[in-house]
């Protein structure tokens, strides 16, 4: 499994990624919406994508309505991970096509608890 | 930002601290019982680091978090996990404070009444400057003996 990690801060895309490294996941990273499309327009396939909200250039909004616009990422899960945590912001992302929220700060097992959910981790694996 | 935040689900307890805990523990610390009330005066905080985030919209506020170079070099070594001999990039040191200052501000924008658009953190040495009268709010915490300061502002 490949996961795409999105946020203008590398210190989260560090933590991010080193939370779905030690579930198994290879992941890639990217500091903005943008730079996420050019990875996925590059033909990398990707299985999750964990996005946060607010990032320079493309945000995470923004990048998720363009990911849901194009039939051949319909397959790619997508996860917000954002301080964004009104009740209006998360029915937003979810109505753009996001398949869960999770809010930042989170630890591990809320990140394991989520994939579980999407089913993208087995109890099994994660035990 | 009006002061309007919702006390009664936090079961009394002050919910800038609460937060601002819950950032420490799952992101810095990994368990509680690191961070807690400065007990005492007010702490002299020696060169000073400020990271901060605005909620821009209805009304406008700012949310800042003050501490020393010495302790926000810390905080940045324990959010990548690096060893206590390992050196923090300038890099890595703004975006890991800019990162605790984003999460503390946009959980606090939570508590707002219509918040309004959260901006990109900011970190400097100079103290971002703000209306004397602005201050709406301050904690002074104790991180492992060192003091960190959460204060929110209101902007014009």
């Amino acid at each position: 499994m490949r996961a795409l990690v999105i946020d203008d801060s590398r210190t989260m895309r560090r933590i991010v990624s080193g939370v779905l490294k030690s579930m198994g996941f290879e992941t890639v990273e990217a500091g903005d919406g943008r730079q996420a499309l050019d990875v996925l327009e590059s033909g990398t396939e990707i299985d999750l994508a964990c996005i946060d909200w607010n990032m320079p250039v493309m945000n995470g909004l923004e990048f998720v309505t363009s990911v849901r616009q194009n039939r051949e990422w319909r397959d790619m899960t997508l996860m917000m991970v954002t301080t964004e945590s009104e009740q209006g912001q998360i029915v937003r992302a979810l109505a753009a096509g996001a398949h869960e929220y999770l809010i930042k700060p989170f630890t591990p097992d809320a990140v394991r608890d989520k994939l579980q959910l999407l089913g993208l981790v087995d109890l099994e694996e994660s035990a | 930002m009006s002061m309007d935040i919702d006390l009664a689900a936090f079961a009394g307890t002050d919910p800038i601290y609460v937060i601002t805990e819950e950032v420490f523990t799952a992101m810095i610390d990994g368990e509680e019982g690191y961070l807690r009330h400065w007990d005492g005066p007010a702490p002299v905080i020696l060169d000073p680091m400020h990271a901060w985030v605005d909620v821009n919209g209805t009304t406008s506020g700012r949310v800042l978090l003050t501490t020393e170079r010495g302790t926000a070099d810390e905080l940045a070594r324990a959010l990548l996990q690096m060893t206590p001999d390992e050196p923090v990039s300038p890099e890595d040191f703004v975006d890991a404070l800019g990162e605790v200052a984003n999460v503390v501000g946009g959980n606090v924008k939570s508590l707002v009444p219509e918040p309004g658009v959260l901006t990109l953190p900011q970190v400097t040495q100079e103290r971002p400057p703000t209306l004397p009268d602005a201050l709406i709010y301050e904690l002074a915490l104790d991180w492992r003996g060192r003091a960190v300061v959460i204060s929110l502002w209101k902007l014009p």
